[in-house]
């Protein structure tokens, strides 16, 4: 449902191109099934894919909720890690509910997002570098948090306390697998989807994303929205630094840093999806089930782990470059 | 220094719709300081670019001491010697680097090597600066520089490589009093040691009785005449030749019943200085005009009455009520409209559809609670497109693929779908052509018939008297005269617009 303008006289090569990163991802699904048949295309198998997406869906749905606005934020995975190492210890050390300790790894990372708004926004400093910065303190006060090592179950305080708990009960792994990890991600691209698309604050997003300045002149309070679309950003932050927490079943250190630039290229890639030129959240979506699926059927087809990065990368450049390429306003 | 002469002649150019020159022929001969002056849109700026290779899409000839020459490129124009400052000193420099590597910029494009010879680069730029008598460190980084010194390192530029023609095109619209002079003395001892011609746009007549040999006035696309100036010269005259007598586009003005005073601006500053103690009212029905030349501080004060700009003093009262606007957002809850002059750049978002444009102000009527009520917004602009005949195939095109009039209409409608009760235009016919603009007129004045207060700004004299009731008119960020329309012509205004002081009060 993304208002797909009824340009005159679309090529069939613009179409071709527009749709490139579904038709990868269908290519994809062919040539693996015809390859390795039902060791690819099993049930078990999609699943796989799936939860192996999951992760990289949220945190690349908050970046597409930063990108609305022209926002980039290069330390949510820094700052997920962050909420991971909050989560865990809330509910290890001291004893919190699983619900507790979502809620308040939630909160801390909200506060913690108020440092970045407030560089941005009131500092005035670009988000690029305000964000780099961001990821050391990031790092460095979450490690400084945890004591320099991870929280696990056994593991005692930093300051030689024994933990209230010392296992992880079922519902707090059951998080991090399916289905319920499928189904959260699912939630969340739907709820940025509703947001972004059918809320007057999601428009109001996207306005400034695509022109400041207009939008500024068309009395939209552009300081307030990119603050709003920051919060957001920081709760589905939180999320996806919950569910690699309990994936792993605990906080290893800088356990989410490393989502980052696969979370941007779901982004990227699903930029351009059926038109739509700006981040939403199906594209995202499709973007981070191609990465997924890549990197699983590759595996399948016995590419050396070492050698999975490369054929991944150049797959996502073919799909960037038939989204980008021939665009007039590229110069 | 032997005489180069360089002409046009019969050169036209044509835009889409426009003819921009017709059956030019220009000449000028070096040792000549030329003033070429010309209401806005009159093509000063086309010939100048003719002249500098950047449109290419002439016709006629252009010759160089007679014989005729192609210049179809900048690089062409800049080997025969021809070369130009454009007003937006910004767009020519590289602000991180030094005042050095820009002067030399052209030189180093051109015949570096793989190495920057620094002390080279340095030791010539220097020479330049001290041949021009210009006192700037060429180690700053042109970052620093104030607008003047930036200008000044563009024109050194321009002399550092071969220039027999230096086109200026509106050099002092930016300057302060004292940064002017500076720049004469620089423009007069260039004529004196250089083997060059000067050709100086200016819209400050002043000015150009002050510093040039001669006078070329165009109007329409073509040149009217060429003079050389006397000192028995007066604006006056200048100022009637580029006005000319034949006023083909008038609109009628339509009557509305002038009620009480909505906005009352007093002693207004801010914009950086370039809204100066502005002090204005309008009451509701009634439509002033704001007129004065390009970089008057027109669309300054519109932004600031707008909120988009800092005030720095003064105050704003609507309905008696005084506003703190920090943001345009508090402006548009008071029932502020701005239709700015950027129409694609900051009336309408480009890339978003006709629906979304048309409700981007008022969305918060059209959603139930957060929600979007499709609806609601459908129906919202397929009556505005109605209303206000915007030509679009569908509510769901993309704005830019509208024409400029259309998309005008569009960047005025999401106004109208707010309820505004002041709505401030500022040259809301700026590159529409001359149906639509009397669509637009019409549309002016229905809001004013609704009650409403609006305020006209326009470098458009004539448009100003066919619409207004009222005008003030700015030069240099200050208001120099409150006019009645009625009771005025564009010689008024145009005498208060270059700074004429008011003689009788």
């Amino acid at each position: 449902m993304t208002a797909l303008p009824a340009k005159q006289g679309k090529t069939t090569a613009r179409i071709l191109l527009d749709w490139a990163a579904v038709i990868t991802l269908l290519l994809c699904f062919v040539i693996f099934t015809l390859v390795k048949g039902r060791s690819f295309m099993s049930e078990n198998n999609m699943i796989n894919i799936l939860r192996a997406m999951s992760i990289t869906t949220v945190f690349g749905i908050a970046a597409t909720v930063t990108m609305s606005t022209d926002g980039f934020d290069m330390s949510m995975c820094t700052l997920a890690s962050c909420s991971a190492y909050v989560f865990v210890s809330m509910y290890l050390w001291y004893g919190l509910s699983l619900g507790m300790s979502i809620v308040v790894s939630i909160l801390i990372t909200l506060i913690m997002y108020q440092l970045t708004m407030f560089l941005i926004l009131v500092c005035k400093i670009p988000d690029m570098l305000a964000t780099a910065a961001l990821m050391f303190v990031h790092q460095g006060l979450g490690q400084w948090y945890i004591g320099g090592g991870a929280v696990s179950t056994g593991m005692r305080l930093p300051n030689g306390n024994p933990p209230v708990r010392t296992t992880l009960s079922a519902d707090f792994s059951a998080i991090g697998r399916a289905p319920w990890i499928i189904i959260i991600t699912l939630v969340c691209v739907l709820l940025a989807y509703i947001l972004l698309e059918h809320t007057r604050q999601g428009r109001y997003m996207y306005a400034i994303g695509g022109n400041r300045e207009a939008a500024r002149l068309s009395g939209i309070n552009v300081k307030g929205y990119r603050y709003l679309a920051g919060m957001i950003t920081a709760v589905f932050i939180a999320i996806g630094g919950i569910m690699v927490a309990s994936r792993t079943s605990s906080a290893q250190v800088m356990n989410s840093d490393g989502y980052l630039m696969q979370s941007l290229a779901a982004v990227f890639v699903g930029r351009s999806v059926g038109g739509a030129e700006k981040p939403n959240a199906i594209g995202t979506l499709v973007g981070a089930l191609l990465v997924s699926t890549l990197e699983n059927g590759l595996t399948i087809l016995a590419v050396p782990y070492y050698m999975l990065p490369a054929v991944k990368g150049g797959v996502l450049a073919l799909a960037l470059i038939a989204a980008y390429a021939g665009k007039k306003e590229n110069n | 220094m032997d005489k180069i002469t360089l002409g046009t002649r019969n050169v036209s150019v044509a835009f889409p719709g426009v003819k921009a020159l017709s059956n030019v022929d220009f000449e000028i001969s070096t040792g000549e300081i030329r003033a070429l002056v010309g209401a806005n849109g009159a093509g000063k700026s086309t010939l100048m670019k003719v002249l500098a290779g950047a449109n290419p899409s002439y016709t006629g000839e252009v010759y160089e001491n007679g014989q005729v020459v192609d210049i179809r490129t900048p690089l062409a124009a800049k080997r025969m010697g021809i070369q130009i400052v454009y007003q937006e000193v910004d767009t020519a420099l590289i602000p991180t680097f030094t005042v050095a590597e820009n002067v030399m910029l052209n030189e180093t494009i051109l015949h570096g090597r793989g190495m920057m010879n620094w002390h080279k680069i340095n030791k010539q730029a220097r020479e330049v600066l001290d041949r021009l008598q210009i006192n700037v460190n060429v180690k700053t980084l042109v970052q620093n520089l104030s607008l003047a010194q930036k200008q000044m390192v563009l024109i050194a530029r321009a002399i550092q490589s071969k220039c027999n023609f230096l086109l200026l095109d509106e050099p002092t619209a930016p300057l302060s009093d004292t940064e002017t002079r500076e720049l004469f003395m620089l423009v007069r001892h260039l004529r004196e040691t250089e083997n060059i011609a000067i050709v100086f746009i200016s819209h400050r007549i002043g000015e150009v009785i002050q510093i040039c040999d001669s006078y070329t006035v165009m109007r329409n696309g073509e040149i009217v005449d060429t003079t050389a100036i006397t000192p028995e010269t007066t604006s006056r005259e200048i100022v009637e030749k580029m006005l000319g007598r034949s006023f083909s586009e008038s609109f009628p003005k339509e009557e509305t019943t002038i009620g009480d005073v909505v906005l009352e601006v007093d002693n207004l500053s801010g914009a950086d200085g370039k809204v100066d103690g502005v002090s204005l009212h309008v009451r509701s029905g009634e439509i002033i005009g704001i007129a004065g030349l390009v970089g008057a501080g027109k669309s300054e004060l519109c932004k600031t009455l707008f909120g988009a700009y800092k005030a720095t003093g003064g105050s704003i009262r609507l309905h008696g009520k005084e506003l703190r606007m920090k943001i345009p957002s508090h402006a548009v809850k008071n029932g502020l409209a701005l239709v700015p002059e950027e129409r694609r750049k900051e009336g309408v978002m480009v890339s978003e559809n006709v629906a979304f444009n048309l409700s981007a102000a008022s969305l918060r009527k059209h959603s139930v609670a957060s929600f979007l009520n499709r609806p609601s917004i459908n129906a919202n602009a397929k009556r505005f497109v109605d209303d206000l005949g915007i030509v679009t195939p569908s509510i769901t095109q993309v704005v830019k693929n509208l024409s400029g009039g259309n998309q005008q209409k569009v960047s005025v409608g999401k106004w109208l779908a707010a309820d505004c009760s002041v709505y401030i235009f500022d040259e809301p016919t700026k590159g529409v052509d001359v149906g639509a603009k009397r669509e637009i007129f019409h549309l002016i004045n229905d809001i004013a018939k609704q009650g409403n207060a609006v305020i006209y700004a326009s470098c458009e004299n004539a448009e100003i008297l066919s619409i207004t009731d009222r005008v003030y008119v700015m030069f240099d960020g200050r208001v120099t005269a409150e006019l009645v329309t009625k009771d005025t012509n564009e010689d008024e205004i145009m005498f208060y617009a270059v700074g004429s002081e008011h003689a009788s009060a």
